[in-house]
């Protein structure tokens, strides 16, 4: 009995382990790229690799177009394309670092860059990029950006792209309205409230209250301010009484010359609102360019940087860089980095930001024709290279930055225009835990 | 002596086959990849999460990491107003969103339940919400709340209320205007598993009381209601965990605002991993929820005395 007890015991840790091993073989099996941790190797330089795209959907068609170029000149790699949005990109890779399943190649936005690299997911750049046919022909400017996003002095993204806030504004309305061009922060006031007939469904402003709130309130306070630093010594001037009194002016605009829905506004809702209503203006970047070329047409609109002092001072936050990023846990890195020096390269960058409407990190791609043609473009770049413009760097070397300007402060940025909280006690919340943010950074780094 | 030890002796049992054994390890056998499967599935995770909720653990804070003790769980509730808020919150969504649905559901039953021309149709026309799916249900109303495309829109058009409103940008209306989209997609729910076990009422007892005189209400309250109870009980119950942990529609609703209004304490979990990678302190609040969601279902069980007899 005893032994029948025993051999039945056998057979059920036998079934029990047999159940645990393939378990565990399923979980532990992935499609052969890692976690962080995983140092990878070079490679063959031919067969496959995998790219993901942080902003799929939007940018698919392009990076298609893209793959199916590099494939045709390197006929023994594959690239396997994943599309993640945007919004999901985040934590996705987070995903992915905790718990395997990298992709060889993929695209990384300075905004998340400090917190991928901190995790030891990324493959420096710095040597790569010093051997390779790129080096001399990406713009300095957004590699420095792209260098100080990772957290320090090494290099973790190869930039793609440069974006810049734009006011993109009605030329038929304002024309209507005997407006001048929205290019000074006075002449911006007084458009939006001219703008304004709340009884006839017209707003002069559209204002982003909802997801990605804080940077283009941020740029209208420093633009108006005129403040060039985000930080003085090892504290920040975002709640200095100047930005405070920005801040104050630029909130009071909601309801009065904006609709009351914009508080829950992310890019989406703000830009369809604008596409298909009779809005004035509306703060955003060059990402929308193509959007609002399909919704009005090219004569009724004009996407200019944003406003200047009266005096012409240009004063702009510093917009993530867009790049591409070489993950440390590939298994066929040779491959990958071709695939980015392809994708960066002065043909290639030039169709892709021709289709976002965006400014090239190469500089030979700078010079084509389209980005003279597509005024926007044009004057994003004349705006970011021009001499008298001053950029105030964010500090997206930060792994809060992401925290604390979205999780932590959008509700209240929320608050601030519905009247429950002042600026002054938002932008003093704000410098604290930046204040702090930068102290555990310091005494880490 | 020969006699006697042949009868002391008994007889020696029929040896067990051998294909008796296998039978008895069979149940076993057949229930270890499941049992292996729940696991790995639900015990490993609910060990994980009471893990780190012990720990400080924020990756991309690699320095921070560590053994906690309860630090997160005195954090939680001496330092966060944020946790009471949408603790709070979740209360009033379940309560308001259960009793409604709850309502809603069995007056809907109650009629699709009667004979009447049309009756497949109105039973469709009933049910069907619940075979939208969440996204679907969330783009609707989204665009229903549009100041654009929606509601306020054509009000406006009509001289009612303002241009450029939305019920989800106000304070004073997200709340019943949230309510109003779960509803539609949670009536169904009530209604079908309350239609199912009305069904299942004996005729005969209708018929007893009518005979006594009794009105169709009292016959609601003695009969119908009754036997109703069990159905009820396990619904709302199954219904209230699900609210509770309801985080899409009002994610794609109102993100949890205006100015957090409508964060509900799961809501609240998500972005502090999610977006603050504040694993070790969102599987405390993980915890935290855990045990209180055991506790009510515990005591709701006990106090509607859910299995036991009618009397």
């Amino acid at each position: 009995m005893k032994s029948s007890i025993r051999r039945s015991r056998r057979a059920g840790l036998a079934v029990a382990l047999g159940s645990v091993l393939a378990l565990t073989a399923t979980a532990c099996g992935d499609d052969g790229s890692g976690a962080a941790g995983d140092k990878g190797n070079e490679g063959s330089g031919k067969g496959e690799i995998t790219f993901w795209d942080n902003n799929g959907g939007v940018r698919t068609d392009i990076w298609k177009e893209i793959i199916a170029d590099f494939e045709k000149k390197y006929p023994d790699i594959k690239v396997n394309y994943v599309g993640i949005p945007a919004a999901s990109a985040q934590s996705k890779y987070d995903t992915a670092i905790q718990g395997g399943g990298l992709p060889d190649v993929g695209g990384v936005g300075t905004a998340v860059l400090a917190e991928v690299a901190v995790q030891g997911a990324l493959e420096p750049l710095d040597s790569r990029l010093g051997k390779s046919p790129l080096n001399g022909k990406l713009s300095q400017n957004l590699l420095d950006v792209s260098k100080s996003a990772g957290g320090g002095d090494t290099l973790y993204q190869i930039p793609t792209s440069a974006n810049n806030g734009t006011l993109w504004y009605r030329t038929d309305l304002f024309t209507a309205a005997g407006l001048d061009a929205p290019t000074t922060w006075s002449k911006f006031y007084e458009a939006a409230d001219k703008l304004t007939d709340k009884g006839k469904n017209k707003f002069g402003f559209t204002i982003r209250g909802g997801e990605g709130s804080i940077a283009p309130a941020l740029d209208a306070v420093y633009g108006q301010t005129g403040i060039t630093s985000f930080w003085n010594g090892d504290k920040t001037t975002v709640n200095d009484p100047k930005n405070v009194a920005a801040l104050d002016k630029y909130v009071a605009l909601y309801k009065k010359d904006t609709p009351s829905a914009d508080v829950n506004n992310d890019f989406t809702k703000m830009v369809a609102q604008w596409d298909s209503g009779t809005i004035g203006m509306l703060s955003h970047n060059l990402g929308s360019y193509q959007d609002h070329l399909k919704a009005l047409g090219a004569g009724k609109f004009r996407g200019i940087p944003n406003p200047t002092a009266d005096d012409g001072t240009r004063v702009q936050i510093s917009n993530p860089v867009d790049g591409l990023s070489l993950f440390k846990s590939s298994k066929n890195k040779a491959a990958a980095w071709k695939f980015i020096e392809f994708a960066v390269s002065a043909a290639e960058n030039s169709k892709y930001n021709k289709s976002a409407g965006q400014v090239p990190a190469n500089t030979d791609a700078a010079k084509d024709a389209w980005v003279q043609n597509a005024e926007p473009t044009k004057l994003a770049a004349e705006a970011l290279n021009g001499a008298g413009t001053k950029i105030v760097q964010m500090p997206y070397y930060l792994p809060d930055w992401n925290t604390i300007s979205k999780a932590d402060n959008e509700p209240n940025f929320q608050k601030v225009l519905l009247g429950k909280m002042t600026a002054k006690q938002f932008l003093d919340t704000l410098a604290e835990q930046l204040n702090a943010a930068q102290a555990d950074w310091k005494k880490n780094h | 002596m020969a006699q006697a030890a042949a009868v002391a002796e008994p007889p020696a049992p029929p040896r067990r086959r051998r294909a008796s054994a296998t039978p008895r390890r069979l149940p076993y056998l057949l229930i270890a990849p499941a049992a292996l499967l729940m696991l790995g599935f639900i015990a490993y995770p609910v060990v994980s999460v009471f893990y780190y909720s012990l720990q400080n653990y924020n990756p991309t804070k690699p320095w921070r990491n560590g053994y906690a003790g309860l630090d997160n769980f005195v954090h939680a509730f001496t330092d966060d107003p944020q946790f009471w808020d949408t603790l709070t919150f979740s209360a009033k969504w379940v309560v308001v969103e259960v009793g409604l649905q709850l309502l809603c559901g069995l007056a809907l039953a109650l009629i699709v339940n009667q004979t009447f021309v049309g009756r497949g149709l109105g039973r469709a026309l009933v049910f069907s919400p619940w075979a939208v799916s969440g996204v679907l249900t969330s783009a609707i109303w989204v665009l229903l709340y549009n100041s654009q495309t929606g509601i306020t829109r054509y009000l406006a058009d009509l001289g009612i209320g303002e241009y450029g409103t939305s019920w989800l940008s106000d304070t004073s209306t997200v709340f019943p205007a949230a309510v109003v989209a779960d509803l539609w997609r949670g009536v169904p729910f009530f209604a079908i598993l309350i239609l199912a076990d009305l069904q299942s009422v004996s005729k005969d007892l209708y018929e007893a009381a009518e005979v006594d005189g009794a009105s169709r209400l009292k016959q609601f309250w003695h009969i119908t209601l009754p036997h109703l109870k069990d159905a009820i009980v396990l619904s709302t119950l199954l219904r209230a965990v699900w609210e509770f942990n309801n985080v899409d529609l009002l994610y794609t609703l109102t993100g949890g605002g205006p100015a957090g209004e409508t964060t509900t304490l799961p809501l609240y979990i998500a972005n502090t991993s999610v977006d603050a990678h504040n694993f070790g302190y969102a599987s405390a609040l993980t915890t935290v929820a855990f045990v209180i969601l055991l506790f009510c279902s515990v005591v709701y069980l006990r106090l509607s005395k859910f299995g036991g007899e009618n009397k």
